[in-house]
């Protein structure tokens, strides 16, 4: 592997490991608030895709998109946390599994019913297109970007966690939210305030990767098996557990493809089931 | 003989009767529907009893059921027609799927298992959906029909449907003898108590990975009856959908009671039909909300639902539940 091959993978695999932790991360934040495991996660994501496009379709703007999806995805994201999830909390975690699953087959048929099944691609600022060289290797641009914005996403998302009073308090309720709650502070709220917070990265997400790949109504599944290893691999619950789960797939995903094309598909399980057998609970354990 | 054991014999008795009105009262595709009930019933006794007795909620079981059908098409096409064999074959198959699956995935438990069954499954689709031997995507038409032995086809619909009420109601009281019997019991206990179970000197681990198994080869075996009657097998039979469909049949109708989640899985697949057919490709949207409002109105489950009717004689109380 040559020094700009080697370069180009580490690009890839960090451009994917940027987009994976702003998905993960909300599914493990409202797992290790709430326990619950939001299936529809993956729909948030494509619901942002798909109002992204249209967006983009009818202003023509991109960074339109980038701030109207993630408001659209949270309005919906709030009501099902209300109305939805509320009064299933005190139940055990399959039936929120069950009713956020029953949710994302509403959401991907609505999707089929309102965009069709059809590829779409949601078009990006002629300033981000085209490709930049590294040496004699043509990279995309907008990787490049998606790279930059996730990342720097992602890196306020730990500031505000790791450095905020907020952050403190999320990371108290990831810990214990009863005991929260039992020094006055309204947890309901808080409750909200992550799943709206996931919901927004998640939409976010999901127009930046629509347009990198493409907008169909399938990509909610494929997003949302991604996460789920991505907890799987990191550690469920924890915000470093979704960074290090995402670094890895990443990495998984774009080395793969360089050292062993054939089983490029397969490598995300391989290293799940190498994880797996090496530390069971994932590579992090607190929050 | 008790209520219970009546009502069982009266659904026996008039499943045996369907067939008789076809093409007279009504036409033979009621006989097809009946084969995918029976179908489901017999996937959700074995999911009932890894999900309601021991307490392991899988979201993969598809792997089973594709796996299952695969490995019927694939032995109908290319090794031999008598039913036996095929469904042998497909037993070991998913033995040895179960086994392997099961050495890894239960070494998690709860909302972790979840994930693992369903991740192994989401592996097997995309396994499927990228060999060329099996037609990939495309999946592979042209299945020939299977043998009964004694010059009988099982190409014949109703024929089918004999041998596949047959196979469930053997597959029936086989699950109703292993949850009475002392490992039954075990796998309650283990699913209240795990580390109790062990300190008794249970191997718990075992337990559930034999639990595993036998569940997938129910599901292994309800894969290969539908793929026997459909003749065509597909990627699709891989799909989470499946996994998560199940998962609401067994939600339905009462987790633990065994009886429950057969009735589950005939109120899914006939509800899902006559969705179908009413509203074309709405369908699913419709049956996804139809999910969420059963989930949200009445998470016990149809068995729940009896029970607050009537005591329960039945033991096992679904876990879990308020």
């Amino acid at each position: 592997m040559s020094v700009e091959l080697l370069l180009v993978s580490v690009l890839y695999g960090l451009t994917l490991a940027s987009t994976l932790i702003l998905i993960a991360s909300g599914l493990s934040l409202i797992f290790g608030i709430v326990g619950v495991v939001n299936f529809a996660h993956g729909s948030f994501c494509m619901l942002g895709a798909y109002v992204g496009y249209s967006v983009v379709a009818a202003t023509g703007s991109f960074w339109l998109a980038l701030l109207i999806a993630p408001i659209a995805v949270v309005l919906v994201a709030v009501v099902i946390e209300r109305l939805g999830l509320r009064p299933l909390y005190r139940l055990g975690h399959l039936y929120q599994l069950f009713l956020t699953f029953a949710l994302s087959l509403v959401f991907s048929n609505l999707v089929l019913w309102i965009w069709g099944g059809d590829n779409l691609s949601i078009p990006k600022p002629s300033y981000l297109s085209g490709f930049v060289m590294i040496s004699d290797i043509a990279y995309p641009k907008f990787r490049l970007f998606v790279l930059l914005f996730s990342g720097a996403l992602a890196l306020a998302l730990w500031l505000v966690v790791a450095r905020t009073t907020w952050g403190a308090v999320l990371r108290a309720g990831l810990h214990d939210i009863e005991l929260v709650e039992a020094f006055g502070i309204d947890t309901d709220r808080l409750v909200m305030t992550v799943f709206a917070l996931a919901a927004a990265l998640a939409a976010v997400a999901g127009v930046v990767v629509g347009a990198m790949r493409n907008v169909n109504p399938e990509m909610d599944l494929d997003l949302i098996n991604s996460a789920l290893l991505v907890v799987v691999i990191g550690g469920l619950g924890s915000f470093r557990g979704a960074v290090a789960g995402s670094l890895v797939l990443g990495f998984a995903d774009a080395f793969g493809a360089q050292i062993w094309p054939g089983l490029a598909k397969f490598t995300p399980w391989i290293v799940m089931v190498a994880v797996l057998l090496w530390r069971p609970e994932g590579l992090v354990r607190d929050v | 003989m008790s209520l219970t054991r009546l009502s069982g014999i009266a659904v026996v008795a008039l499943l045996v009767l369907l067939p008789l009105g076809a093409g007279r009262l009504y036409s033979d595709y009621y006989v097809a529907l009946g084969i995918r009930v029976l179908v489901f019933a017999l996937f959700l006794m074995g999911f009932d009893l890894l999900a309601g007795y021991a307490g392991l909620i899988s979201f993969g079981h598809a792997m089973f059921f594709g796996t299952g059908a695969y490995a019927a098409a694939l032995m109908l096409k290319y090794a031999t027609t008598s039913v036996w064999v095929v469904l042998a074959a497909s037993v070991v198959v998913n033995v040895v799927v179960g086994a392997i699956v099961g050495y890894f995935a239960i070494r998690a438990r709860e909302i972790y298992f979840v994930f693992l069954t369903f991740a192994f499954a989401q592996f097997f689709y995309n396994f499927v959906n990228t060999w060329e031997f099996v037609g990939a995507a495309n999946g592979l038409p042209g299945i020939p029909k299977a043998t009964l032995g004694a010059g009988i086809s099982l190409g014949d619909r109703a024929t089918l449907y004999y041998f596949t009420l047959a196979v469930a109601v053997a597959g029936y009281a086989i699950a109703r003898c292993l949850v009475r019997s002392s490992y039954g019991r075990v796998l309650v206990g283990i699913r209240e108590n795990e580390e109790r179970a062990r300190f008794l000197g249970y191997d718990a681990t075992r337990c559930l990975r034999r639990a595993f198994v036998i569940s997938g080869v129910y599901a292994g075996v309800a894969g290969s009856l539908l793929a026997i009657d459909q003749s065509f097998v597909a990627p699709t039979l891989y799909y989470w959908s499946i996994s998560g469909e199940v998962l609401l049949m067994e939600l339905l109708g009462g987790m633990g009671t065994l009886a429950g989640p057969v009735a589950g899985a005939a109120f899914v697949i006939v509800l899902g039909d006559t969705l179908s057919s009413l509203m074309a490709e709405r369908w699913l949207l419709v049956m996804g909300l139809i999910y969420a409002a059963c989930v949200l109105f009445s998470p016990t489950g149809f068995a729940g639902l009896v029970r607050r009717l009537r005591t329960s004689r039945d033991p096992a109380p679904a876990p879990g539940a308020p």
